[in-house]
């Protein structure tokens, strides 16, 4: 099963340090040491804030990827236990970021690269689960209010079978209330 | 810094019955402006071009149309650099194109097609006397008032003008109220 990293929005302030905490691993810490317009702000997470709550959203890491499905140049794959976009094969059909039902995914420049019209290169954007990163998600790691959590297939396993195990003494209560 | 990007049009083959109405109703508004194209039939004297293309599959059928993409293959094969982004959009402009078809082997959906160059009622003749052709795909309509035709036709609302960003944001939100029903899930 994949892993993803899965937001609590009572948890989350909305500081967006989860974003900056992305960019930095994707980009490198001179990000802090460079002018600002030189480089281009692109997480892979989107702080969501309404009315009701503020909590980022980022890709599921779906079993079965629409995302992966409509890539008419076979740019997606699955890697490890995450769902990865080639940015090389990428030629920003936008297929994806329109099959992807929690808009996870979006289009962004790549740096020095250019187009026949001398534009910069455009391409699909969105979380890898800092896929070769060693110490695993940024976000996670600096999240101060820990409302970011990476849900592994063990956890989501053991969840289930505890939440199983609950219903199964919920109702043999109901049958057997004297025992 | 928010870099802007392209809308463009999809086809629904749940919905599409294959009527070409889209087919019809986008070679009509792109031929106003240099053939007598008027809303009958009798009227028609050139061949029809559309910039979409209905496609029959075994699930069914759906209209094919550009992507706009942001890497644009077909823009970054063209020699002659007869396609250009314009307002976001890849757009081919009939007149520098030279028929070489190497936007159409870029393309991975087979968005464009070599189609004649039709002007003032008649197709337009090479040096040779071949027809002259163009390398025709969908333009979302730009200059065209009310947008896409080809949406505004189709009697099964079968095409949808995507925004992409906006829709991606509204589904951000989707997911963020969808995550106050998971919290708990421990």
């Amino acid at each position: 099963m994949n892993y993803f990293v899965k937001g609590n929005p009572d948890l989350c302030i909305g500081c967006r340090t989860c974003m900056i905490g992305c960019v930095v691993a994707h980009e490198g810490k001179h990000i802090f040491e460079i002018d600002p317009d030189s480089y281009t702000f692109n997480p892979k997470l989107h702080m969501v804030k309404t009315a009701k709550l503020s909590v980022p959203v980022q890709c599921k890491h779906c079993e079965n990827p629409a995302c992966m499905a409509v890539c008419p140049v076979g740019a997606i794959s699955r890697k490890g236990n995450a769902v990865v976009i080639d940015t090389d094969k990428c030629m920003g059909c936008k297929s994806c970021m329109d099959a992807c039902p929690f808009g996870a995914i979006n289009m962004v420049p790549v740096a020095g690269s250019s187009q026949a019209d001398g534009s910069e290169k455009v391409v699909a954007n969105k979380c890898d689960l800092c896929s070769g990163i060693p110490s695993g998600p940024a976000c996670v790691r600096v999240c101060p209010t820990a409302a970011l959590t990476l849900v592994t297939e063990e956890e989501l396993d053991s969840a289930m079978e505890k939440k199983r195990q609950e219903a199964a003494r919920t109702a043999y209560r109901e049958m057997y209330p004297q025992k | 810094m928010k870099k802007e990007i392209g809308s463009f049009v999809v086809g629904d083959s749940t919905k599409c019955t294959g009527c070409k109405a889209c087919e019809l109703a986008c070679f009509t508004v792109h031929s106003r402006k240099e053939n007598p194209v008027g809303k009958t039939v009798g009227t028609v004297t050139v061949p029809v071009t559309p910039r979409l293309y209905l496609t029959k599959f075994e699930g069914g059928c759906m209209p094919i149309q550009c992507k706009h993409c942001e890497d644009a293959p077909c823009l970054n094969a063209c020699t002659k650099k007869a396609i250009t982004r314009i307002d976001h959009q890849v757009i081919v402009d009939q007149e520098k194109c030279i028929g070489c078809k190497d936007c159409m082997q870029a393309c991975p959906f087979g968005a464009i097609a070599l189609l004649p160059v039709s002007k003032g009622g008649k197709v337009v003749a090479q040096v040779s006397g071949e027809t002259r052709v163009y390398a025709s795909k969908c333009d979302l309509c730009q200059g065209i008032e009310g947008g896409p035709a080809c949406v505004r036709v189709c009697p099964h609302q079968a095409l949808r003008l995507v925004d992409p960003e906006a829709e991606r944001e509204e589904k951000n939100i989707r997911a963020a109220e969808a995550l106050l029903l998971t919290k708990n899930w421990r």
